[in-house]
C-alpha cells in the first residue's frame, strides 16, 4: 500500500513537470499548427546553461529559471523572426523538417561546447526528502513540482486575461478574423512561439535537478511531450496538464510494478491506442479544417 | 506529345552512370575503400529513394524511416541464426517483415489526415528500439547479434555486397519511378497536393496512404539484411539510430524531394560528402552539420537542387511548349462544343437513358442532416430532395450552412445526425472516394485544381473505381487520355492540356475542374458557386456547358450567389437559411415569395426579365 | 587531422596512380560517375596483400611506423573516444622519445568516425586497404569495435582492441582479435566475489539486490556476480534490467527500500549509478555494502554527481587504477598529466596506452609487422602491460584478474586483490548517507 501510494505520488510529481514542459509544445501547435520539434532541444539546451550557471555562480537552479526564462522568450522571439516565419504558408512538413533541424543544430552545438557527457546540477538539497509517514516526497521533485505548476497557473493567467494572450488565443482560433481586428498574425505568432520557447525555460531548469542530461537526450524528451500532447489533444492545454498526468504515473506504475524495462515503451502504445481510438486525443476538438475525412 | 526515339535525357544519363558503376568492380577490384564508400551510398540510395515514395510523392513526412533498415537487418540475421542459412537469402524476407509492419502502423495513423503521421514515425523508430533491446530471447537485447564472415575469398572483399547493394539500388529507382507512371503515383501527388480534392474525385486515400507507406518499407527492409550481412553484426542502438533518419531525409530534400532522380542525386552527395567530412572535416559534429545542412535546405533550397537545376536550365533553354494564347478559352472553343463530340465524350450512358422517364424520380435525398462546429450550429436538421434531371439550385446568405451541406453530402465532414441517401442507397457511411464511384461529383468554391499538375495529368487524376488494377493503370494513357482531351475540347481548353494547372487564370481553373468531374461520369454534380469571381463571359459559357450535360442526363445541384443566373438555369431553387431550407419551388415563385424576400434577398433586389420557360412546378412549399 | 602519410612503398606492380592522393582521388568519387570512369580507365588492379598491409620489415629504418586506428572522437562515444586518444597519444610520445619501435619512430594516423558504424568500416577499409597502415589499433564501444575487427580479420590485420569486453565478441572465432583488458565482462566481477567469500559467513550480505543498466559491459557482469553469489547462498531478493535511457531511479529505489537487501550491486555505467545513488539517499535507505560496475571509476564525476560523502564505502571493480605499482603505470600517470594540464587518466586512456604496449611487444619480439608472426606470437605470450599481465586464450579472450576498488573518506583505494592493494582497511558495512 505504501508502495502504492509513493509510486502515486512520484508519478503525480513528475507529471506536473511533464505538463509544464509540454505546454508549450502544444500551445505552439495550437497558435501556429507547426509541431516543433526543437521543443526538446530548448528544454536540453537550458538545462545546460542551468547547470552552467549553477556550477560558476552557484544560483539556485530552479530559481535560475528567473534568468533562463527571459532568455528562451528572446530566444524563441528571436528565432520565430528570423527562421520561422521564413517558412510561413509552406506545408506544415516544411515545418516539422526544419525544426528538426533546428535541434539537430542545437545539440550539434551543444556537443561541441558542453561535451558530451552526462550532467545534472545537484543543489544542497538535491538529495533530502520531506517525509509523510512512510511516504518520502524528494524535494528536488517537490520543488519541481510547484514551480511548474506556478508557471502553468502564470500562463494560464496571462492567456485568459491579458491583451497578448487574448490576441495569441485569437489568432490560433481564426486567424482572418483576428487579422481584421488589428492582431497581426506574424507578431502574434511571434509572441507565441517566443511563449512556448520561454516555458522550456522553467522546464529545462527544473529538468537540470531532476534528470541527467546530455546533448541527445532531446530525442526522448520530445518523444515524451508529443505523446503528452497527442494524449491529451493537440493545441489544448488542459489537455496537455491531464495527459502529463496520465502519463506520468502510467510511468512511475509501470516502472514499479511490471518492468521498467517497458515503461518507456508505455508512452509509445499510449500514443498509437490514442491515435486508433480517439485521433483528437482527450481534449482535442476537431475544428473545421481538421474533421475532414 | 512525346517526340518519336526520344527517350529523355536524365534516363540515358542514370544509365550510363549504371553501366559505369556496374562495370567499376571488375576493372578496378582491389579498390575497397572506394568500394566500401559506394556501398553506403547505394545504400542511402536505396532509403532516399523509398522514403521519397510516401514523403516525396505522398508529402506525408516520416522522421523514423531507417526503422526499415533495422527491421530487415534483424530480420535477416535473426532467420541466418537460427537456420544457418546465408543471411543475403533471407534478406528478401527483411523486406516483407517491413511491408507487414509500415502496413499495421500505417493503418493505424494514416486513416486520419495531418500530424499524427510524422510524431508516430519517430515513436516507431525509438519503439523499436526499445523492443529490440528488451526481447532479448529474439534479439539478443543490448548485446546484439553477430554473424559469421561472409564465406568468400578475402581477395574480392566487399564486391559482392556492392553489386548486391547496387543491384537493390537500381531495383528501387526502377520501382519509384513506376509508380510515378501508374494512377497509384498520380493519386499519391494529388493526396500532397490537396488530399481532400483527392478524395472527392474518388481516389481511396487511406489505401493509396497505407500503400505508399509500405511500398517505402519494401526495399529498405531488404538492405538492412544486406547492410547486417556487410558489418558482421547488428544492435538496438546502430540498427536503429536516428541519425540514420536524417541522412536519408538530407539526401532526399537535398537532391529533390517528390522528383524520381532527385534523391538518387543526393544519396551520391550526402554519402560521398559525408565520407570527404570525414577525411578533411576533422572534428567537428556530424549532427550539427547536418542539422544547419537541413536548415539550410528547407530555408532556401525547399525544392532540392534537382529541380532548381533544372529550373535554371530550362531558364537558359526554354523548352517548347504547347502553350498557346489565354483566350482560347473563348471563342472557337464555344462553338465546338455544340458541335461535335458531345455524344461521345460526356456521360455517354446516361444518354441512352430517356431523363424524361427518370425525370421526378429523387436522385439525392438529404434526411434531417445537422452539423455543428463546437457552438455553431451550420447546419441544422435540413432535408432537400434532389431530382433526377433538375438543375437544382441552392441559395441563401452567406453562412447559411450551404457549403457545409455539400461537405456533407460528399463525405468530406461527417455528420452529427441524418441521412443521405443517393438513388436509393444511403451513403453518409461511406468514405467520399465511394460517394464519388457511385457517381456523385463536385466542384469547389475556390477551385482546388492539383497546381503542379499539368492539366491533362489534373483531368486523369480522377478515379472512376476502387479496383486495384485501375491503380496500377497507367497515369496518362489510352482511351482515358482520348476522353479527357475530348473533354478538354468540351469546355474549351483543350490547347492548355500540357500547362500547369496552376498557370490558368481562376475562370479557366472553374473549367478544367468541372471537365476534372466529368471524367468521373457523374450522375450528380455539386456546383459550388461556379460564377463566382470569374470573367461574366465566362458566366454565359458556364450556362452552356451545365445546359448542355443536363440535357444529356446529368443532374446538377447548384450553390450560387448570382442570382439571375441561378433564375435563367435552376429549377427549383431551394432557399437556404440558418442552416436549413426556407422554401422551395420555381424560380418564378421563389422570386416573389415574401419570406425569401425578407431573408436573403433584400430590398434592393430587383427581377430582371423572364428568360426561358420553367417546367410547371409544385407550389412553393413555404416558409417553415 | 592527421597528415597524410607517405606509401611505405609497397612490393607490388607499379600502378598508374600511386602518386595520387587518397584525398585527392576521393574529392572524384564526388561526381561518382566520372570518377567511376576515371578510375577504371586506369585500369591494371594490383593483387591485395595478402598477409595485411605493410608487412615488410626490410623498409627502410627511418620510415616511421604507421599505426592506423579510428576513434569516435565526435557524437556518442566521444568521451571514452577522446581518452583513448589520449592514451594512445601519450604512449606514441614516451616510445618515441624512447628511440621509437624496433628503432623507427611510431606515427599515429587517427581518424574520427563520429559514432558511427558506416563510418569506422570505410575508415579502417581505408587505413588497411588504402593508406596501407603498418599496424592498427582498436577503437572504442562494441558497437564501433564488433564491425572494424570484422574488417581487421578480413584483410589479415592484428586487431588489438582496448574496448569491447562483451561475451560474443569472442565467439565469432576471430584470430586477429585481441582484448587489451585483464578480464570480459563476466569475470570482472569475480574479485569481488572472492572478497565476498573471504568474510566469515555470518558477516556475509544474507540478501542482494542486482539492479543494471542494459548494456553489453555492464550486464554480464552483474548476471555472473548474482550466479555465483547465489552459489554462496545468498539470496537474490531483487532482480531487473533497466534500460539505458532510464533517468528516474526513484521506482526502483523505492521497492530496493521495501526490500531491505544487504547488498545492491548495481551494473551501471555512469550517470544509473549516480541516479540510483541519489533516489535511495532521497528515500533514506542505505545498504550493507553498495557495489557499483564502472560508475565510480569516475573519479572527480563520479564524487561530484553523488556528493563526496555519499562516496564511502563504494565497491567497484576496474582494469585499471593510477596508484597501481605496474611497471610503466607511474610513468604513463606522470607523462598524461604533464601532457593534459595535470589531469588524471581515465581508465579508457589507460586501456588505449595498454593496448598498444601489446602491440608494441609483439613487434618487437617477431622484429617486424608481419601480421601473421605478431598474432601467432600473442596467442602463444604473456605480455606486461599497465593493466598487469595479459595472456589471451585461442579466441582473444583475456586471462586475467581485475582489481577491486572502493571509495574511502573520498579517495580510491584499491582493496583487492591482496597483492595489488594500497589499503589495508575495507569499508563494511556502509555507513549511512550523510
Amino acid at each position: 500500500m505504501t508502495e502504492l501510494l509513493q509510486a502515486v505520488i512520484l508519478g503525480l510529481l513528475i507529471g506536473g513537470v511533464y505538463a509544464l514542459m509540454a505546454s508549450g509544445l502544444t500551445l505552439v501547435f495550437g497558435v501556429m499548427n507547426i509541431i516543433n520539434v526543437a521543443q526538446g532541444a530548448f528544454l536540453i539546451f537550458v538545462a545546460m546553461v542551468t547547470w552552467w550557471l549553477w556550477k560558476h555562480t552557484g544560483i539556485d537552479p530552479i530559481l535560475a529559471s528567473v534568468i533562463t526564462t527571459p532568455m528562451m522568450f528572446g530566444l524563441g522571439w528571436v528565432l520565430y523572426r528570423t527562421v520561422i516565419v521564413r517558412i510561413r504558408g509552406s506545408s506544415p512538413s516544411m515545418s516539422v523538417l526544419l525544426t528538426f533541424g533546428l535541434a539537430l543544430t542545437i545539440e550539434g552545438i551543444l556537443n561541441i561546447t558542453a561535451g558530451n557527457k552526462f550532467k545534472s546540477a545537484t543543489p544542497s538539497y538535491f538529495e533530502e526528502s520531506f517525509r509523510v509517514g512512510d511516504i518520502s516526497l524528494p524535494k528536488s521533485q517537490v520543488y519541481g513540482f510547484l514551480a511548474a505548476m506556478l508557471v502553468l497557473a502564470v500562463l494560464y493567467v496571462v492567456l485568459t486575461r491579458t491583451w497578448m494572450g487574448r490576441a495569441i488565443r485569437a489568432s490560433s482560433q481564426n486567424p482572418s478574423g483576428a487579422a481584421l481586428v488589428g492582431v497581426g498574425a506574424t507578431s502574434t505568432a511571434a509572441l507565441a512561439f517566443a511563449l512556448g520557447a520561454s516555458t522550456s525555460g522553467v522546464g529545462g531548469s527544473i529538468l537540470s535537478v531532476l534528470y541527467p542530461f546530455f546533448p541527445a537526450s532531446h530525442y526522448d524528451w520530445i518523444s515524451r511531450l508529443l505523446g503528452i500532447i497527442v494524449l491529451g489533444g493537440m493545441g489544448s492545454l488542459p489537455g496537455a496538464l491531464v495527459g502529463a498526468l496520465v502519463l506520468g504515473l502510467a510511468e512511475t506504475l509501470t516502472a514499479t510494478y511490471g518492468s521498467l524495462r517497458w515503461a518507456t515503451l508505455v508512452f509509445y502504445v499510449v500514443i498509437l491506442a490514442v491515435l486508433l481510438f480517439r485521433p483528437q486525443g482527450l481534449f482535442g476538438t476537431r475544428l473545421r479544417e481538421d474533421v475532414a475525412v | 506529345m512525346h517526340r518519336l526515339g526520344s527517350v529523355p535525357r536524365s534516363h540515358l544519363v542514370a544509365l550510363l552512370a549504371l553501366l559505369v558503376l556496374a562495370l567499376y568492380p571488375a576493372v578496378q577490384p582491389y579498390d575497397t575503400y572506394y568500394q566500401t564508400v559506394l556501398f553506403t551510398t547505394f545504400m542511402i540510395g536505396v532509403q532516399a529513394v523509398s522514403w521519397n515514395i510516401i514523403s516525396g510523392y505522398g508529402g506525408y513526412i516520416s522522421l523514423g524511416h531507417s526503422a526499415f533498415l533495422g527491421i530487415g537487418s534483424y530480420t535477416a540475421a535473426i532467420i541466418a541464426l537460427h537456420s544457418g542459412v546465408n543471411p543475403l537469402w533471407v534478406a528478401p524476407l527483411g523486406g516483407v517483415v517491413a511491408v507487414v509492419l509500415a502496413v499495421l502502423v500505417g493503418s493505424v495513423v494514416l486513416r486520419t489526415r495531418g500530424h499524427a503521421f510524422v510524431i508516430i514515425t519517430i515513436a516507431l523508430l525509438l519503439s523499436a528500439q526499445i523492443v529490440a533491446t528488451n526481447w532479448r530471447s529474439l534479439t539478443n537485447g543490448s548485446d546484439g547479434i553477430t554473424l559469421d564472415l561472409p564465406p568468400w575469398s578475402r581477395d574480392i572483399q566487399n564486391i559482392p555486397f556492392y553489386l548486391i547493394m547496387l543491384f537493390l539500388f537500381t531495383f528501387t529507382v526502377l520501382f519509384s519511378a513506376l509508380i510515378r507512371r501508374t494512377k497509384f503515383g498520380t493519386g499519391l501527388v494529388a493526396i500532397r497536393e490537396d488530399e481532400g480534392k483527392a478524395a472527392a474525385i474518388g481516389v481511396d486515400t487511406t489505401r493509396y496512404k497505407v500503400t505508399a507507406y509500405a511500398a517505402s518499407a519494401f526495399f529498405i527492409g531488404v538492405a538492412g539484411g544486406v547492410y547486417a550481412y556487410f558489418l558482421t553484426f547488428l544492435n538496438p542502438v546502430g540498427s536503429f539510430s536516428i541519425l540514420g533518419s536524417v541522412t536519408i531525409v538530407l539526401a532526399a530534400l537535398a537532391g529533390g524531394r517528390g522528383t524520381l532522380y532527385g534523391p538518387v542525386v543526393g544519396a551520391f552527395i550526402v554519402g560521398i560528402g559525408s565520407e570527404m567530412a570525414t577525411v578533411y572535416g576533422g572534428s567537428s559534429s556530424r549532427v550539427l552539420i547536418f542539422g544547419l545542412a537541413l536548415m539550410i535546405i528547407v530555408l532556401f533550397l525547399p525544392d532540392g537542387l534537382l529541380p532548381t537545376f533544372q529550373k535554371a536550365w530550362r531558364r537558359y533553354r526554354p523548352a517548347d511548349t504547347e502553350y498557346t494564347d489565354q483566350a482560347g478559352a473563348l471563342g472557337a472553343g464555344t462553338m465546338q462544343v455544340r458541335d461535335r463530340e458531345l455524344a461521345s465524350a460526356v456521360v455517354a450512358d446516361e444518354v441512352e437513358a430517356s431523363a424524361e422517364k427518370l425525370a421526378g424520380k429523387p436522385l439525392l435525398e438529404v434526411k434531417g442532416a445537422s452539423k455543428a462546429f463546437g457552438g455553431l450550429v451550420a447546419v441544422d436538421g435540413a432535408d432537400l430532395v434532389v431530382k433526377q434531371g433538375t438543375i437544382t439550385a441552392l441559395i441563401g446568405p452567406n453562412g447559411s450552412g450551404k457549403t457545409t451541406l455539400f461537405n456533407l453530402v460528399t463525405g468530406a465532414m461527417k455528420a452529427d445526425s441524418g441521412q443521405v441517401w443517393l438513388d436509393g442507397t444511403r451513403i453518409d457511411t461511406k468514405k467520399p472516394w465511394e460517394r464519388g464511384h457511385m457517381g456523385l461529383a463536385r466542384t469547389f468554391q475556390t477551385t482546388r485544381l492539383f497546381k503542379s499538375m499539368t492539366v491533362l495529368e489534373n483531368l486523369v487524376a480522377p478515379l472512376p473505381d476502387a479496383k486495384w488494377s485501375t491503380m496500377l493503370k497507367p497515369s496518362v494513357a489510352g482511351d482515358e487520355a482520348v476522353r479527357a482531351r475530348e473533354l478538354l475540347a468540351f469546355v474549351g481548353m483543350e490547347k492548355f492540356a500540357a500547362q500547369p494547372a496552376g498557370a490558368l487564370s481562376y475562370g479557366q481553373q472553374k473549367l478544367v475542374e468541372l471537365a476534372q468531374v466529368l471524367m468521373l461520369e457523374p450522375r450528380l454534380v455539386l456546383l459550388d458557386e461556379p460564377a463566382g469571381g470569374i470573367n461574366p463571359s465566362l458566366v454565359g459559357r458556364m450556362v452552356e456547358i451545365v445546359r448542355d450535360l443536363n440535357r444529356q442526363g446529368v443532374t446538377f445541384l447548384v450553390v450560387e450567389h448570382n442570382i439571375p443566373m441561378v433564375l435563367e438555369l435552376c429549377d427549383p431553387v431551394v432557399v437556404f437559411s440558418h442552416g436549413k431550407a426556407i422554401a422551395e419551388g420555381p424560380p418564378q415563385t421563389i422570386r416573389e415569395d415574401p419570406a425569401v424576400l425578407d431573408a436573403y434577398l433584400g430590398d434592393e433586389w430587383r427581377p430582371p426579365a423572364v428568360t426561358g420557360t420553367p417546367a410547371a412546378s409544385d407550389r412553393p412549399q413555404g416558409v417553415r | 587531422m592527421t597528415d597524410q602519410m607517405s606509401h611505405p612503398a609497397p612490393p607490388q606492380p607499379p600502378r598508374l596512380r600511386t602518386t595520387w592522393r587518397a584525398g585527392r582521388r576521393l574529392a572524384l568519387l564526388g561526381t561518382a560517375t566520372c570518377a567511376a570512369l576515371l578510375l577504371a580507365a586506369c585500369g591494371g588492379g594490383s593483387a591485395p596483400g595478402s598477409s595485411g598491409g605493410g608487412g615488410d620489415s626490410a623498409a627502410a629504418k627511418d620510415t616511421p611506423i604507421t599505426i592506423g586506428i579510428s576513434l569516435p572522437l565526435t557524437g556518442d562515444f566521444s568521451q571514452p573516444g577522446g581518452e583513448a586518444k589520449r592514451g594512445y597519444q601519450v604512449w606514441a610520445d614516451m616510445v618515441n622519445a624512447d628511440g621509437g619501435v624496433l628503432g623507427r619512430q611510431v606515427k599515429l594516423k587517427i581518424v574520427d568516425d563520429a559514432s558511427n558504424q558506416d563510418t569506422v568500416v570505410a575508415d579502417y577499409t581505408k587505413l588497411m586497404t588504402q593508406d596501407k597502415v603498418d599496424l592498427v589499433l582498436g577503437t572504442f564501444s562494441s558497437l564501433l569495435n564488433f564491425p572494424a575487427s570484422a574488417v581487421a580479420e578480413k584483410n589479415g590485420y592484428v586487431f588489438v582492441e582496448p574496448a569491447g569486453g562483451a561475451p560474443n565478441m569472442f565467439s565469432r572465432g576471430f584470430e586477429y582479435l585481441f582484448f587489451a583488458q585483464p578480464a570480459t565482462a563476466p569475470h570482472q566481477a569475480d574479485v569481488f566475489v572472492d572478497y565476498v567469500k573471504s568474510l566469515p559467513a555470518d558477516k556475509r550480505p544474507q540478501t542482494a539486490a542486482y539492479p543494471t543498466q542494459d548494456d553489453p559491459f555492464t550486464r554480464p557482469v552483474i548476471e555472473s556476480m548474482q550466479k555465483q553469489l547465489e552459489a554462496l547462498g545468498v539470496k537474490t531478493v531483487f532482480s531487473q534490467v533497466y534500460p539505458a535511457d532510464t533517468t528516474n531511479f526513484q521506482s526502483i529505489a523505492n521497492t530496493l527500500k521495501n526490500k531491505k537487501p544487504d547488498l545492491i550491486a548495481q551494473g551501471a555505467v555512469f550517470e544509473d549509478g549516480v541516479g540510483l545513488v541519489r533516489s535511495l539517499k532521497q528515500l533514506g535507505y542505505t545498504p550493507k555494502a553498495l557495489f557499483q560496475t564502472s560508475a565510480p571509476s569516475n573519479a572527480g564525476q563520479y564524487s561530484d554527481g553523488v556528493g563526496a560523502a555519499n562516496t564511502e564505502g563504494v565497491f567497484y571493480t576496474v582494469s585499471w587504477n593510477e596508484q597501481a605499482k605496474t611497471p610503466l603505470n607511474p610513468e604513463f600517470v606522470a607523462a598524461y598529466g604533464k601532457a593534459y594540464d595535470a589531469a588524471l587518466p581515465a581508465e579508457d586512456a589507460a586501456d588505449a596506452f595498454a593496448a598498444a604496449q601489446v602491440l608494441q611487444k609483439a613487434v618487437e619480439a617477431t622484429k617486424g609487422v608481419d601480421q601473421d608472426k605478431i598474432k601467432d606470437w600473442l596467442h602463444a605470450n604473456e605480455v606486461q602491460t599497465i593493466l598487469g599481465p595479459l595472456s589471451w586464450s585461442a579466441k582473444g579472450e583475456p586471462q586475467g584478474d581485475f582489481i577491486l576498488a572502493q571509495w574511502q573518506s573520498g579517495k580510491v583505494q584499491v582493496v583487492g586483490p591482496a597483492d595489488a592493494a594500497t589499503s589495508e582497511t575495507i569499508v563494511y558495512p556502509k555507513p549511512p548517507w550523510s
